[in-house]
């Protein structure tokens, strides 16, 4: 009996790994080893092809004295800051939605319509929108704003980074957010607004006590996927919204490692870049994990 | 009566706050459909206002000049061939880490999680590098089995919460009738786990669609390139008038948007996939 238990459990195993195998080596070969890598060829000088040639960590000190590393820093510093404001609003909507408004799954649906065209797109879209010789220069001139030509949007470091901003962090994940606190909200006993109502709360009391503290894990989960965006999925819409410009506004590390490494062809000196990197991921995925974990206990 | 006055106006201002933002999110969809029926001088003169005389000239330069019909054709291939195999990998390692025990089971999930996190640009020379020794550069194949590696981790974890809810005792009973592990997975789980399956795969879809750092990287041909890419690169090498980009726009999120209206559903399923508990 026993004897067979275990028979049927190492067959088991056998079976998972063979499942696994075709993630793992996929897995292993394009992301683990490349990550790894990297530590190695961040203390060297190399262009990408010929022989690696070892400096020790000249790299690194080199990225203390480099403009380009601590703009990256700033943007992402300003980034951060957007941030809240990307999670309050979507949780705010989302709460009025589940009041049963008429019309709210068409409503939901395109606030999510951005996502599906994609940050190239979008990136491409706006550069033209916001361009000196856009529609949106033409607007304010024709409602009489003087020398609108000269607010030039993405033109300026200063506003280019809050553009940048506010477009990815918040207005690209609004339709997201919305649909993801929806779901959070749709699993909320009724029981808890029926209470609110007879305590006389209103609505801004009841959005406080009932509705924030019963999402608090989702609000959590999507603050963590809104670092992730900010330091690992941007450099399409910087690609193509800015070029990282105007001089170097609004590099982040994501960018500058395509920027140092590709263009420049430094190679070497881009690994340091992308361990600075992977580091701020890494805490970032062990945030994440922690929280799945918790999730899973509860 | 205030208090109905009051009510009345409070719903009137939260309809106008969302019409605002739903307005917001349709723009620049709007802009790029507008201005891609226009030709290059009515844009000039006038960027706000509706083509006089809407003209199809632009698409057909954007498919045949700029080859964006070819670029749609590899795309889709691509695409397809990688969501296929992209389904096939999630699904497979989402039930060995769902529904079956087996030693390393946390550390290798584990693993999975901490490695769909990182950028393209942290893996990106070196993948290169890699590529090109195992000769993947400039060819599908290359493409296919890089998106693949970057977005299976994500889609696997998406499974890996589905499968953990299914009751265990539908394995068990199929393996009392002697199935064996494919037909276990081919006939008893994937048909359970259908709806699942879809969103995943429109997730996958929809990443790879849109992918870029890869694609600049692994396809430098430009009779290999996708849709996305050929944008990415077109301002650069043309530099484009906005009436021949927005068409170019369209183009590429034609076929996405069809998806999305169709499989709606799906897609706000797959939003939420796997990360909303409690």
């Amino acid at each position: 009996m026993n004897g067979n238990r275990k028979k049927s459990l190492t067959s088991e195993g056998r079976d998972a790994w063979i499942l696994i195998l075709p993630l793992l080596v996929l897995m292993i070969v394009f992301i683990l080893i490349p990550v790894m890598s990297n530590f190695y060829y961040s203390m060297t000088k190399w262009k990408g092809i010929g022989t690696p040639e070892f400096i020790g960590l000249r790299n690194y000190s080199k990225l203390l004295t480099d403009e380009r590393f601590f703009s990256a820093l700033k943007t992402m510093g300003t980034l951060i800051l957007y941030i809240p404001l990307g999670v309050l609003l979507p949780l705010i909507i989302a709460a009025i939605l589940r009041d049963g408004l008429k019309g709210w799954k068409f409503f939901r649906s395109i606030l999510f319509l951005p996502n599906i065209l994609g940050a190239v797109i979008l990136g491409t879209l706006f550069s033209v929108l916001f361009s000196q010789v856009g529609p949106l220069i033409q607007f304010l001139s024709s409602i009489g704003v003087e020398d609108a030509v000269r607010i030039n949007l993405l033109g300026k470091s200063r506003t280019a980074i809050q553009i940048l901003s506010l477009l990815f962090v918040v207005w690209l994940r609004l339709g997201f957010g919305c649909i993801y606190f929806l779901a959070a909200m749709g699993g909320i006993d009724n029981s808890y607004y029926d209470a609110a109502k007879i305590d006389g709360a209103g609505w801004w009391q009841t959005f406080f006590r009932v509705t924030v503290p019963s999402v608090s894990f989702a609000i959590q989960f999507f603050t963590v996927l809104a670092f992730i965006e900010v330091f690992a999925r941007m450099y399409s819409m910087i690609f193509s919204l800015t070029g990282g410009g105007p001089g170097y506004a609004t590099y982040t590390l994501e960018f500058g490692v395509y920027r140092i490494g590709f263009i420049g062809f430094q190679r070497g000196y881009a690994s340091a870049w992308a361990v600075v990197l992977f580091l701020f991921c890494a805490i970032i995925a062990l945030v994440q994990i922690r929280l799945i974990r918790k999730s899973e206990a509860a | 009566m205030t208090t109905s006055y009051r009510r009345l106006s409070t719903r009137l201002l939260i309809y106008i706050i969302l019409v605002v933002f739903a307005l917001l999110s349709l723009y620049p969809i709007f802009f790029a459909l507008n201005s891609s029926l226009k030709n290059d001088y009515e844009y000039t003169n006038d960027k706000l206002a509706l083509p006089s005389s809407p003209t199809l000239d632009q698409y057909e330069s954007v498919l045949i000049n700029y080859r964006m019909l070819r670029y749609m054709g590899n795309t889709i291939l691509s695409v397809s061939i990688g969501t296929l195999l992209y389904m096939l990998i999630c699904s497979f390692a989402g039930f060995a880490f769902g529904q079956l025990r087996f030693r390393g089971r946390l550390l290798v999930f584990t693993l999975v999680l901490f490695l769909q996190i990182f950028p393209q640009m942290v893996i990106a020379s070196q993948v290169y590098q890699i590529a090109s020794k195992l000769g993947l550069l400039n060819t599908r194949t290359g493409i296919i089995l890089v998106w693949c590696a970057y977005f299976a981790p994500f889609g696997t974890y998406i499974m890996t919460t589905y499968f953990v809810g299914i009751p265990r005792e539908l394995l068990e009973a199929a393996r009392i009738d002697g199935a064996g592990l494919f037909r276990q997975l081919f006939s008893v789980m994937l048909p359970v786990a259908k709806p699942m399956l879809g969103t995943i795969g429109i997730i996958g879809a929809l990443g790879m669609w849109n992918e870029l750092p890869f694609a600049l990287l692994f396809l430098q041909k430009q009779e290999l390139r996708t849709l996305i890419q050929g944008i990415a690169l077109m301002q650069g090498e043309y530099g484009l008038t906005v009436p021949t980009m927005s068409a170019a726009v369209l183009v590429s999120a034609f076929i996405p948007l069809s998806l999305f209206v169709v499989f709606q559903n799906h897609v706000t399923m797959g939003a939420t996939a796997g990360s909303v508990k409690g």
